[in-house]
């Protein structure tokens, strides 16, 4: 029967703990970010103009349809090459927004195709604005629609940034991999980040929750 | 009832002894002579073949590398044709105690631990630990890592080497493999790494001149190993590496394999 040890793992959990901030970290500024790159990318997607269109679809599948370890290593070793030097964290952070815009950009393409044309021309008809068209009748039902979608994107990319380790960033992953290595505790260390993954998981589902009634609480028919 | 179960006992601790006495013997048995090699003609050598570039298969599958190059040389010197027999890093010691090869050109650390079951020679070749940058770069002693990023991978022998005499200010990242930081350095992502100069070897090869050696770290030289008592043998196998060592084929097949000159601490090591 394998005996567990928990007490090493628990005297290195200050490394554990500053690795979960910085995946907290992450997270947060790829999901505000990605968030803007996502709804301008659906912006220009649904605008109709076409080489515009062309350029992000382009985006769109060449993220979608490649692993998330060569992208990252792409921008970490193969940008300096052009001049572009990023330290670990910014590249991580770079990586993880570029990879989400794509899957994000999709989602909300799907809300904002949801809004019926009636709606936008409604706005027209009242003297608004075309940003005001954009942001009130357009984005907000659309973010409306796709909530759901894009918070369970949110978390995934959340998930994703374990992967940064591989470039030396110090995320959760790469604490718990270090530790691992100075205490040969591998399954007791992988049990507690598995639960710290976990944690963090459904306090941001928490968080999504709080936001979704704060943000979209207007009734969605009469 | 009582009296049989003691009889069993007794018959058991028998058996065991026996045993016991055979596995010494076999052990002991045997001690070899260049006469015997010399007579049979053939030098069986075991070798690793998965160890590049000490030993590896070469595109005709067969065994090549530093130590196939070192087992020729011996055998030329002898006098005898060569058998390389393939072993693995676990077996190889067994390989030579039960008879199957006549000594072992095997990457053998020379240790301790091992010198209490086969005899060593001296050394004839060495895998050292360093930091390695651009030629640029100063550093000389290991306070001058301080405030530069040195990659390595994560908790290698190389990571707890550098991590034990860097400064605390020096930024140090971990990959997850050797090739990732190579890679690090090669992109410029890091001043230096920590890495084998099996691995310097072939950073070398791919960007000759860029990088050097900034700092050896920790070294470990290699034997070829005989079996225990096979005074004789030794003596003939530390004339050979002594010749070869003077004469600088040994050098040679350094430059060979590792892109480098016979490093100091094999060249001037006594084990």
């Amino acid at each position: 029967m394998y005996q567990f040890n928990f007490a090493p793992v628990f005297a290195g959990f200050d490394q554990l703990a500053m690795g979960a901030w910085l995946t907290i970290q992450l997270s947060v500024a790829a999901m505000v970010i990605g968030l803007i790159v996502s709804i301008l990318c659906a912006a220009g997607k649904t605008s109709g103009i076409t080489p515009l269109r062309f350029v992000i679809d382009v985006y769109i599948e060449v993220i979608r349809n490649t692993p998330f370890l060569v992208q990252i290593f792409f921008i970490f070793f193969g940008l300096p090459s052009l001049g572009l030097r990023l330290t670990p964290n910014s590249a991580a952070l770079l990586a993880l927004v570029i990879n989400f815009g794509a899957y994000g950009t999709e989602i909300i393409r799907a809300g904002i195709e949801s809004i019926q044309k009636g709606q936008v021309e409604a706005g027209t008809a009242l003297g608004l604005s075309k940003l005001q068209i954009f942001r009130y009748i357009v984005v907000k039902p659309a973010l409306r629609t796709v909530y759901p979608a894009l918070t369970s994107q949110f978390i995934y990319l959340m998930l994703t940034s374990s992967v940064v380790s591989a470039i030396s960033a110090d995320d959760l992953a790469a604490a718990g991999n270090n530790l691992q290595s100075q205490t040969f505790a591998s399954f007791e260390v992988y049990i507690v980040i598995t639960l710290m993954y976990l944690v963090m998981s459904t306090g941001f589902s928490a968080i999504f929750a709080v936001i979704e009634k704060a943000a979209f609480k207007y009734p969605l028919s009469r | 009832m009582n009296i049989r179960s003691q009889i069993s006992r007794r018959v058991l601790l028998a058996a065991v002894g026996a045993g016991l006495m055979i596995g010494a013997t076999a052990s002991m048995a045997a001690a070899q002579t260049v006469e015997a090699i010399k007579a049979a003609g053939t030098l069986k050598v075991g070798m690793l073949v998965d160890f590049p570039p000490f030993g590896i298969m070469n595109t005709s599958n067969q065994p090549d590398g530093y130590d196939a190059d070192v087992a020729k040389l011996l055998a030329k010197e002898l006098g005898v044709k060569v058998q390389i027999v393939p072993v693995t890093g676990p077996n190889r010691i067994p390989y030579l105690q039960s008879s199957q090869v006549d000594l072992l050109v095997a990457s053998l650390g020379i240790t301790e631990e091992r010198a209490k079951t086969v005899d060593f020679s001296e050394p004839y070749a060495g895998i050292s630990i360093g930091v390695f940058g651009a030629t640029g770069t100063k550093v000389s002693k290991p306070e001058d890592l301080s405030g530069k990023s040195v990659g390595v991978a994560r908790a290698s022998t190389q990571d707890t080497a550098v991590t034990k005499v860097a400064p605390k200010d020096t930024k140090i990242q971990r990959f997850d493999d050797d090739a990732s930081a190579v890679q690090a350095l090669l992109s410029g992502q890091v001043d230096l790494i920590g890495v084998s100069n099996v691995v310097a070897a072939q950073i070398e090869k791919a960007a000759p001149g860029r990088f050097d050696q900034k700092l050896q770290l920790s070294q470990q030289v290699q034997g070829i190993a005989v079996r225990k008592g096979s005074t004789e043998v030794l003596t003939a196998v530390n004339a050979f590496i002594a010749k070869v060592k003077a004469d600088g084929e040994l050098n040679t097949i350094h430059e060979k394999w590792l892109g480098a000159p016979l490093p100091d601490f094999v060249a001037a090591a006594k084990k």
